[in-house]
């Protein structure tokens, strides 16, 4: 209450580390590449960015209420499928079959939840299982070949003429929004931090944890089903082999972004601001003739120091 | 320091020339939140058991640490054999010859019964000078302990895990063994064992005492601390008050030591809310932990305290009432404004209007990285959001503070993350938590463990303000002046039975005191 000004202003600087280091990275690409600050590069970026973005969501939340969802990745490619063989197959139109798509991601979560949670199974196990499981469904639904859905899906992730960005990336960036604010301004999103911050005290306080835990694995379910929309509209097809190693960029996003692994700490607009820097540098690393290799020790290297930083930032406090 | 202390080991056995005793501590103090220990000296020669008693918090605990490394005193020395000895942690003191069992088990659950027990360094089992286990060697090893304990049916290499409690009791008897200690110390040795194994583990540590060796036992069991030890000191508020051998001593005089012969055990002016109708009604409820049924009631308006040894079961009867283990049996009522509420579940308990304030305030109450608003608010969240769980900020700010302002919690700001208030003020917020819920019957479980005097102070206040506020408050505590200060009426658990009941006029601190121990005979 009675900090003194320079105490705010470096305050304010630590806690908008993450955005003044995604601030910093494009403006070096700006500066080293004559090509990165262009409508174009801009507009490629922001058009690529949905499916891992809502992915990001579900394992912030995931991540802060203490347990983790390593299925993400084939929940996508699944659901993509689903939806693709809902077209293809029995010629469903498009909201159709993407809503039974995202009700596939449901209960796959529900399926990791209700293990996890009432069977009282590691999460960490029940995911790693799930993750199989569904690239396994996902090559049975696709019956292992891309499925060509065209037009019909592409309308979805076609940047809008006058602002560039597509309806996925606004559908993407809205969800970010109501994300962040059910986390921090609603009941079930203090129930969240509560659970993930200390089980035990939760209980004492009339919270169910398993309740809790499990809606939220379905939630990152249906957003990782969400996803998987986002991923066949953006190739324009519905691919088995989408999303592989995508959770392991979801929970770097969301690292990077502020969430503990430990639980009880995160934010959803953090981890859409690490899917940028993850984004941001994959694009201007290529661009200023990176090869891909060393962009991977760079951006592991990245990951690493986000982590560094945000613990010094912690013990500061 | 009672004389009786140099004279009792005066008398040792055989007065040859004088030997140094095989452990002797000098003036050693520690404290914690507040002192535990004060200018505590005990002398043990080698070939003695010796026995310490003493109530809940009278530091007999502390001082079985120290002598192991496991807690360091913050001034006082000690002694083995004659030569000084400070031991600065548990792996220390194995090599000076020292070895505790202590009653929080440090066995290692997910390795077998022989892994654990070539664990210490100077382990018997462990083969000499070879970094290479020797499996044959260390299971035969293994079973002579074994045997010795009276676990010869027990194969060393089953997991630990798998073991019951009295079993695992006396593994952990078998690991001291093993270490060919020349002081054993042992807290609750018996807490779980059966009469028949307790007399076993008496045997081996007479044969162990008939070896030279000096054994410290510390125990609630006064019974057995009668036929085993030779000499026995009492404890009292971390002070030795007396040390005497056990031939002069009965369980009434341990007692009365115990307790204190001028305990301040006032009665003091209060109205009795005997007239008041019944809040709270528990009956005939049992659990896993709670095995022999328990009933009682609470008035409105009423401080009842639960008296009891810690591992008594106060801490399972109250989160058996607040739903938090399940029940076996029985029935927990509420009765408000003449309507009658079964309590079920913890969900429902809280909606009832009773909150829990549990007695491992890190583990069970507190969320330290959150602010201070958030462990107000997070068991009452809906008393502050609008329609579909909105949370209203501004009802959270005006809530909080008010709490903050009438139970005078000091913090700089209602977000200050909780780890960095101090204990009593975390105490207050945990008060505050159930006071945003409306609670109007509150379960305490030991209210002001690790907080210090004043803050003490303050909440004892706080709470007969709230009782003269018309709530009702079940507080367990170890502290027989706190209940006795508090309370309106007490109850007394021993051994996880409800054994007596006491009215404000009528006790004494004695009488609590050999309630409590009245089921360990």
């Amino acid at each position: 209450m009675t900090a003194k000004p320079t105490d705010r202003i470096v305050r304010l600087f630590e806690d908008n580390l993450i955005f003044l280091s995604l601030i910093g990275i494009v403006a070096f690409f700006g500066l080293a590449s004559d090509r990165f600050l262009s409508v174009t590069t801009l507009s490629t970026l922001l058009n690529q960015l949905p499916a891992l973005t809502v992915l990001a969501i579900g394992m912030t939340l995931v991540l802060i209420s203490g347990a983790i969802d390593l299925s993400v990745g084939s929940v996508l490619a699944l659901c993509a499928g689903v939806i693709g063989g809902c077209m293809t197959l029995f010629g469903m139109p498009l909201p159709l079959a993407a809503g039974i798509g995202v009700l596939a991601g449901a209960l796959a979560g529900l399926a990791n939840g209700s293990l996890g949670a009432f069977l009282r199974l590691p999460i960490f196990i029940v995911t790693l299982g799930m993750l199989e499981v569904a690239r396994g469904l996902a090559y049975i639904v696709t019956d292992s070949q891309t499925v060509y859905l065209g037009a019909k899906v592409q309308s979805f992730a076609v940047p809008i003429s006058g602002i560039g960005v597509s309806a996925s990336f606004l559908t993407a960036l809205a969800l970010v929004i109501a994300f962040e604010y059910l986390l921090r301004s609603t009941v079930f999103g203090r129930q969240i931090v509560a659970v993930g911050s200390n089980e035990r005290a939760a209980e004492v306080s009339g919270i169910d944890p398993k309740r809790v835990r499990c809606t939220v694995l379905v939630i990152s379910g249906a957003l990782a089903g969400l996803g998987g929309l986002m991923n066949a509209s953006y190739l324009g097809s519905a691919d088995p082999n989408a999303g592989v190693g995508m959770e392991l960029s979801a929970i770097a996003a969301a690292v990077i972004g502020g969430t503990s692994l430990m639980g009880g700490r995160g934010s959803v607009v953090g981890a859409f601001i690490g899917v940028l820097i993850v984004s941001v540098l994959q694009i201007g690393l290529a661009q200023i003739g990176i090869t891909e290799p060393t962009k991977r020790v760079i951006t592991g290297a990245v990951i690493i120091l986000a982590v560094i930083l945000d613990r010094w930032r912690a013990d500061s406090r | 320091m009672p004389q009786s202390a140099t004279t009792a080991n005066a008398a040792e056995p055989g007065s040859r020339e004088p030997k140094p005793p095989a452990i002797a501590a000098r003036g050693i103090c520690k404290s914690f939140a507040t002192q535990v220990l004060r200018n505590v000296d005990l002398r043990v020669a080698a070939g003695t058991i010796h026995g310490l008693v003493g109530e809940n918090g009278a530091g007999k605990s502390t001082l079985a640490k120290i002598m192991v490394g496991l807690e360091q005193p913050d001034s006082g020395s000690l002694s083995l054999a004659g030569a000084p000895y400070l031991p600065r942690s548990a792996s220390e003191s194995i090599r000076a010859g020292v070895a505790l069992c202590t009653q929080e088990l440090s066995l290692i659950d997910d390795l077998s019964i022989a892994d654990n027990l070539l664990l210490p360094a100077s382990s018997a089992v462990r083969p000499k000078g070879r970094a290479r286990i020797r499996r044959k060697l260390t299971h035969q090893c293994a079973m002579q302990l074994l045997a010795r304990v009276g676990l010869d049916h027990v194969s060393p290499a089953v997991r630990v895990g798998r073991l019951s409690l009295a079993e695992k009791q006396l593994v952990e008897v078998a690991r001291a063994l093993a270490t060919g200690a020349a002081l054993l110390v042992l807290d609750e040795p018996t807490s779980a064992l059966t009469a028949p194994q307790s007399d076993r583990l008496h045997e081996i540590l007479r044969e162990q005492a008939n070896a030279g060796v000096a054994v410290i036992y510390v125990s609630h069991r006064l019974g057995d601390v009668l036929d085993v030890c030779d000499h026995i000191s009492v404890l009292r508020d971390g002070e030795v008050r007396l040390t005497s051998s056990s031939d002069e001593l009965s369980e009434a005089v341990l007692i009365r030591e115990m307790a204190g012969v001028d305990a301040d055990f006032e009665a003091s002016e209060r109205s009795t809310a005997a007239a008041a109708p019944v809040h709270l009604s528990v009956q005939e409820l049992r659990t896993a932990e709670l095995p022999h049924p328990i009933s009682f009631e609470c008035r409105w308006g009423e401080i009842l305290g639960i008296a009891g040894l810690a591992g008594s079961g106060r801490t399972e009867l109250l989160r058996a009432i607040f739903g938090l283990d399940k029940r076996l049996g029985g029935a927990v009522r509420l009765h408000v404004d003449g309507t009658r509420v079964e309590l079920q579940s913890t969900r429902q308990a809280i909606r009832s209007g009773v909150g829990l304030v549990a007695e491992d305030r890190a583990s069970d109450g507190v969320f330290r990285d959150q602010g201070l608003a958030f462990n107000v608010t997070v068991a009452g969240l809906r008393r502050i959001a609008g329609r579909v769980g909105r949370l209203i900020r501004s009802r959270e700010t005006s809530a909080v503070r008010a709490l903050v302002r009438e139970l005078r919690v000091k913090s700089d700001g209602i977000d200050q993350p909780m780890r960095t208030l101090s204990g009593g003020n975390q105490q207050k917020a945990m008060l505050g938590r159930w006071l945003h819920c409306d609670a109007k019957l509150l379960l305490l479980d030991e209210p002001t463990r690790g907080v210090d005097v004043a803050a003490k102070l303050g909440i004892h206040e706080e709470l007969v303000r709230l009782r003269d506020a018309g709530r009702s408050i079940v507080a367990v505590s170890s502290e027989l002046d706190e209940l006795a200060s508090l309370c309106d009426r007490i109850i007394v658990l021993s051994n996880r039975k409800l054994v007596r009941e006491f009215q404000r006029s009528e006790w004494r601190q004695e009488d609590v005191l050999a309630a409590a121990f009245s089921e360990y005979a």
